[in-house]
């Protein structure tokens, strides 16, 4: 039994893999072989504005003014062909193009570490590097290219719990850490293919959270 | 006891008349027990020496006197994804276990078994679209991964509500046409989740993904594309369209004339618009190729070149590992600008996958730049300028002095090139085993892939690449 409490962090399988049922098959079971531990998972289908959002809870206030103007600009120019903002960043712009292109999966993974460890699984986000400089990883297995690169993951604790608070409002995580986390922690879970989830195998009150 | 002969003068013996000699004959009546095991050997022998005298006599005749070469279909690389058309990898006999990955070239057999005759393939990320000739007239089939609707709705049985998301075997994909069986296709055009279809005087179709009007319709948000029936009739585009060519999440259009037009994602300037926005509805380019006549356009990432009638080289979008370096340092440009390519010679084809590019002139000969394998040599390369790849890789020696490359293509990150005596040579990153080389190995040079025929079309996908071929006789 780990002494540490676990950390969480928020995975997102994006729409490229999605549409692809055997790779989230293959990259779940890559997820749960590295120790990660499934504390909720949900799909869903992002629109462009909430996407957008969820960029702006990310990237904080200076990138915010930037994205939401271009997003707001995306929708409208599509239809007045208005020139839109040629500087900003693409890659950016191609992560949050490429949330709302069809439905994702998001994960509310714990471990030890959770976060690097996630981030290591994952690979570096220029995929058309990664696949060549570490092909094991996510990206570098599945990853078409710099913009269409699998999967995010948070960056660090404070990102994590505003991005697991963006998709998941009803989620409260000290709540988790108190009830459920010392069950996850000494291994008293199992995995529920169905939910995608693990679930604590001992009933105890609120357990299965 | 007379058979003690040395053994050749036994077998001329035997094999001169009937077969076994008096001798042996009366051999084979001893019944003493302890004769037995000898008996045993001899009969075995008899027996081998027979067969051997049989095997002479049948002429087997090779090639028939009027010898008439036939389709087939070769394809490699990731299976579970049903893209290669071949259903018992994915539903196997008892005995035998699903192949997720074929590294080399499988025979299609279900195209020659059904006696169709393809004439167009093509191939997105993880599906396959081939137009055929067969016994019913034209059809288009399709085979493959269909969560985005990218091959049309296939219920399965009918009216039983389970639409199929993989299709693992060729299915016909029905098209709104007024002459369904003899409107030929005119070209196929296959992205990371939709589809294109160029008819012959009955407009273009598209299927599939839309999330970023790739379809040339205009974006509905939030529409769901999985299980969806829709085979949409692009409008807003000239009547003689003639090639198409797909990127991951765009659509380029080449008209008879040779003028390009654009839908799809811009955010790496891909749709040559002049603009970094989502476009629902077929575009005109302009920039540097306004006035040219475009005989070829191809994309398979973010990045674009196209080749007009003179030779010349375009090309647009992403930039970012340098594929566009010679005309700016930035990392993607929205207008088509010309590549000052004058020493590659007169340009016939060019490809551009996620981070190289690689041209092709009217000698034969192929120059690569980008970041990457290259295929000239053991490690990444990164290169601003074209190269060329020694001719000697695609086959050319003593014996064959004139070999020559003829056509080119790539998926993200690998090339396969075609040459005039019907090879292929395929080098580059090894998804899946889309190499086709026996291995999951990254190719560093152009490799001869073993197909048991002649090839004369290939088409690539992400992680998989089909050839039609010839057989030899």
């Amino acid at each position: 039994m780990n002494i540490r409490p676990l950390q969480i962090t928020l995975a997102i399988l994006k729409p490229d893999v999605v549409a692809h049922p055997h790779i989230v098959k293959d990259i779940r079971s890559m997820i749960l072989k590295h120790g990660f531990l499934f504390v909720k998972s949900k799909k869903l289908h992002l629109s462009p504005v909430k996407a957008a959002d969820f960029y702006e809870e990310h990237k904080g206030k200076f990138f915010v003014n930037r994205l939401v103007s271009f997003m707001s600009r995306l929708i409208k120019s599509y239809h007045q062909k208005s020139s839109c903002m040629s500087d900003m960043n693409t890659m950016y712009i191609g992560m949050l193009i490429c949330l709302s292109s069809g439905p994702v999966w998001t994960h509310i993974l714990a471990r030890e570490a959770a976060i690097p460890e996630w981030r290591q699984l994952m690979g570096a986000t220029k995929v058309l590097k990664t696949i060549y400089e570490d092909p094991e990883s996510i990206r570098g297995k599945y990853g078409l290219t710099d913009t269409r690169n699998c999967a995010h993951g948070s960056d660090s604790e404070e990102t994590a719990k505003r991005e697991i608070q963006f998709f998941f409002p009803e989620f409260d995580v000290s709540k988790w850490y108190q009830e459920t986390e010392p069950l996850f922690r000494s291994g008293q879970v199992r995995f529920d293919e169905e939910k995608v989830e693990h679930v604590p195998v001992l009933q105890n009150g609120t357990a299965g959270s | 006891m007379a058979c003690v002969g040395s053994s050749s003068q036994l077998a001329a013996r035997v094999m001169g008349t009937s077969g076994v000699c008096a001798s042996c004959q009366k051999l084979l009546q001893i019944k003493a027990p302890h004769m037995w095991a000898a008996m045993r050997g001899m009969r075995r022998w008899k027996k081998k020496v027979l067969e051997r005298e049989d095997l002479k006599e049948e002429v087997v005749e090779y090639v028939g006197k009027s010898p008439r070469r036939a389709d087939r279909v070769y394809a490699w690389g990731c299976a579970v994804t049903g893209a290669l058309g071949i259903a018992s990898y994915l539903r196997p006999e008892k005995t035998q276990r699903p192949l997720v990955q074929q590294a080399r070239p499988a025979r299609v057999k279900f195209i020659d078994i059904n006696h169709m005759k393809p004439y167009l393939v093509t191939c997105g990320y993880g599906f396959t679209l081939y137009a055929v000739r067969s016994a019913q007239g034209l059809q288009l089939l399709g085979t493959g991964i269909n969560t985005s609707s990218q091959l049309g709705y296939h219920e399965v049985p009918r009216n039983s509500g389970r639409i199929l998301d993989y299709i693992i075997e060729p299915v016909e994909i029905p098209l709104p046409l007024n002459q369904p069986r003899s409107t030929r296709i005119r070209d196929l055009g296959c992205g990371r989740a939709h589809t294109v279809v160029i008819t012959e005087g009955e407009g273009v179709y598209s299927l599939g993904n839309n999330a970023y009007g790739q379809c040339g319709r205009p974006i509905v948000e939030g529409e769901e594309f999985s299980k969806n029936p829709l085979v949409n009739t692009i409008q807003g585009l000239p009547d003689d369209v003639v090639q198409v060519s797909c990127g991951q999440d765009h659509t380029i259009f080449v008209s008879s004339a040779g003028e390009l037009y654009s839908c799809g994602l811009g955010a790496d300037g891909q749709t040559g618009l002049g603009h970094y926005n989502l476009v629902g509805s077929p575009t005109r380019i302009g920039g540097d190729v306004d006035g040219e006549k475009i005989v070829s356009v191809h994309g398979r990432g973010d990045c674009v070149l196209a080749v007009s009638d003179k030779g010349d080289v375009f090309g647009w979008g992403n930039s970012e590992y340098n594929q566009l370096a010679m005309v700016t340092e930035h990392t993607q440009i929205n207008t088509p600008h010309y590549l000052p390519l004058s020493r590659c010679g007169r340009i016939i084809k060019a490809v551009a996958g996620g981070s190289a590019c690689a041209v092709l002139n009217d000698k034969g000969q192929v120059f690569v730049w980008g970041y990457g394998i290259l295929g000239k040599g053991p490690a990444l390369e990164s290169s601003d300028t074209p190269t060329q790849i020694p001719p000697t890789l695609f086959g050319r020696n003593e014996l064959e002095p004139h070999t020559k490359v003829i056509d080119i293509k790539c998926g993200l990150g690998h090339f396969v090139a075609l040459t005039d005596n019907g090879d292929v040579y395929s080098w580059g990153h090894s998804r899946q085993g889309c190499l086709g080389l026996g291995t999951n190995e990254n190719q560093f040079f152009p490799l001869k892939v073993s197909i048991p025929a002649e090839a004369h079309a290939l088409a690539c996908g992400v992680d998989h690449t089909v050839a039609l071929c010839k057989s030899f006789t």
